[in-house]
């Protein structure tokens, strides 16, 4: 198993900087998500890693070795592109075979790995035939099939499954996990669907404009996000974020004062003393939805909008702090223009200062 | 009560059948009638020459001189062609528009597809300059050189040879831009994977920009190879040598002295043309997309 470091590498594009001073470190076998909104500098990262783009400033290691300067096939990396850029004019054979037949192996040791890989990938039955024949799922495992033939240090995957349907994605993302279990290499993934981040791997880097906002595993950034940049990336529906006035804190927590009078002890992760302008971060579900008049009532509203989606409700409130969104249960009775109370899951609240950083 | 029956089912089948009749009626289209048959009038008129050609090659000459308008020949003959074939050096001449138009094609073919993929995919100093100058060259006619052509290849002592015949149809602009234009739209990804494969520039054009765009190059070499073949005025010019004459060239030589024997020349035009005819029927399809590729639409 193969490590990955960045360490202090920038990417400039004439006057524009994609990626500033940034170091990272991928662990062997680790399956790492870059994830980030477009134009963060994710896939400029791992274009970088693949050899595809100068590094502008700084350094690449793949183990400890010093790839910087290295050609993108020396790398040992091989890389899973959004379009699977399968060439049209072979037949997956062929495709899968490419990079062998141009590392001068004969037709014999190619035909071998060929059937290998494609046997792993249940590709057999498809061998003959072209990329215009295969449907969106079998070309991607296709072009899996090419990165796994080259038997590489790091497996680079750029969006991979942006292109499929979402039934078509769902099936794809286990099978990758599979994949990862089975073979336990080190694979960096660039998405900007959470879902697929979390959901993939055991480590998430969230860029933010050519920046690590955030590194961690997938629980650590959702119920621990640095900022507010990531706890609104993580997650779906996004958190809530009500502005409140900070009161002082003691014992780990901070009394913050809701627009409507309420108040809530929400956990803070520093000392203190923080300046009384914040913001109160919310998900979806640690609302609780009660009687409007109920004790435990923190906010009251309207129901504006509710959309059904089988295993949850969720519901769009005009409140006093502003519209909320809540997530209910499955079957839940509620119709637009009632009345409800909602009471906030104090320990999972998260309060943000007026930086954007985490308190 | 079954006759009724039988009766009423008659009655409700004419009606069906002149209702059925009444429609057909109303669907006639009386416009669309009158431009049918104006384009069959135009394509007659576009095939009436071609079909007089062919009818008076298989007319004896004193037949094709008589007055009047013979559309059929009294005396079938075969005698034109077997004269040209026989008599003159027509099989020499297939020969040297096979070896000319081939060479042309193939080295064509090469030339342009290697300078639109250097210009397309590559970064070297001059490579703006370069483009532009190709670009330049498009707007040069053929004629506008020629004088210049003949003097250089005299120059190089290759006037009355295939090569002089060859060279100065290699320069072919628009093959290169149409060669641009095709590997400027192939999707960076490709180039990247293979670059990640292992592939150097030469395995890049030839293993996968070339294949990838097969279509345009059987597009580009049939329409490369008919010019070619069909080019009368350089190689009129370049070559005075019946040895070294292409078939549109030896047409002009098929004379005697007795003066112009027309059953004979159009035998010999006949003759001619036929493997550009029968490359075109077979590739029809390629031949339109060439030319639509050359016209700037993209097939």
């Amino acid at each position: 198993m193969h490590s990955v470091e960045l360490r202090n590498v920038s990417k400039r594009y004439g006057a524009v900087q994609a990626i500033s001073d940034l170091s990272l470190s991928v662990a062997p076998g680790s399956f790492t998500a870059l994830l980030g909104p477009s134009g963060c500098g994710k896939s400029t990262l791992l274009r970088m890693i693949a050899g595809l783009e100068e590094i502008t400033q700084g350094q690449c290691f793949i183990d400890d070795d010093d790839v910087t300067l290295t050609p993108p096939a020396k790398r040992r990396i091989a890389m899973v592109f959004q379009s699977y850029a399968l060439y049209p004019h072979m037949t997956v054979r062929q495709n899968i075979a490419f990079s062998l037949s141009l590392a001068g192996q004969s037709r014999k040791a190619q035909n071998e790995q060929t059937d290998k890989v494609a046997k792993l990938l249940q590709l057999e039955a498809l061998l003959d035939r072209r990329p215009a024949q295969l449907s969106g799922g079998q070309r991607q495992r296709v072009a899996i099939g090419r990165a796994l033939v080259r038997d590489p240090a790091v497996f680079l995957f750029d969006e991979p499954l942006s292109n499929l349907d979402a039934m078509l994605r769902g099936q794809m993302r286990v099978e990758l996990a599979k994949l990862h279990q089975d073979l336990g290499a080190t694979m960096i993934y660039v998405t900007h669907d959470q879902v697929e981040a979390m959901t993939l791997a055991d480590r998430i880097v969230v860029l933010d404009k050519g920046r690590i906002s955030q590194i961690g595993s997938p629980l650590d950034l959702y119920n621990a996000p640095a900022n507010k940049f990531v706890a609104s990336f993580i997650g779906s529906p996004g958190m809530n974020f009500l502005p409140v006035t900070l009161g002082g804190a003691a014992s780990g927590r901070a009394k913050a004062t809701l627009a409507g009078g309420a108040t809530v002890e929400a956990p803070v992760r520093s000392a203190g003393p923080f300046a009384p302008d914040a913001e109160l971060g919310i998900r979806p579900e640690h609302f609780a939805l009660v009687a409007p008049d109920a004790p435990g009532s923190a906010l009251t509203g309207a129901i504006s909008l509710v959309e059904h989606l089988g295993n949850s409700t969720i519901l769009h409130v005009d409140t006093s702090a502003g519209p909320l969104i809540v997530e209910g249960e499955g079957n839940l009775a509620a119709k637009v223009g009632d009345r409800v109370g909602l009471a906030v899951d104090a320990d999972r609240a998260q309060l943000f200062g007026a930086d954007g950083n985490a308190l | 009560m079954s006759a009724t029956t039988g009766s009423a089912d008659a009655r409700g089948a004419a009606i069906a059948a002149s209702a059925q009749r009444l429609n057909r009626l109303r669907a006639f289209d009386f416009i669309g009638l009158m431009v049918t048959l104006g384009t069959l009038l135009l394509a007659a008129l576009w095939a009436f020459p071609l079909y007089w050609a062919l009818v008076t090659t298989f007319k004896p000459e004193s037949e094709v001189v008589q007055t009047g308008l013979h559309l059929w020949p009294e005396h079938f003959t075969l005698e034109n062609y077997g004269q040209v074939l026989f008599d003159t050096k027509i099989g020499l001449w297939y020969v040297n528009s096979l070896i000319t138009s081939g060479a042309t094609t193939i080295i064509v073919v090469i030339m342009s597809a290697g300078a639109g993929y250097a210009i397309s995919q590559l970064n070297f100093p001059g490579r703006r300059l370069f483009w532009w100058t190709i670009m330049a060259s498009f707007m040069v006619p053929f004629q506008a050189l020629i004088v210049n052509q003949f003097v250089l290849m005299a120059q190089f002592h290759l006037v009355n040879t295939l090569t002089a015949v060859v060279a100065p149809q290699l320069i072919a602009p628009v093959a290169v831009i149409i060669y641009k234009q095709f590997f400027d739209s192939v999707p960076r990804d490709f180039r990247e994977a293979a670059t990640i494969d292992g592939a150097g520039e030469f395995q890049l054009f030839f293993r996968v920009y070339l294949p990838m765009n097969w279509g345009v190059t059987t597009a580009l070499a049939i329409i490369i190879f008919i010019g070619a073949w069909n080019n009368f005025l350089w190689p009129f010019l370049a070559v005075t040598e019946q040895e070294k004459m292409n078939v549109t060239v030896g047409i002009t030589q098929v004379f005697d002295a007795f003066g112009v024997k027309y059953a004979r020349e159009l035998a010999t035009a006949m003759l001619a043309a036929l493997p550009v005819a029968a490359i075109y029927l077979v590739f029809q399809r390629r031949v339109t997309q060439a030319i639509m590729l050359t016209a700037g639409i993209k097939g």
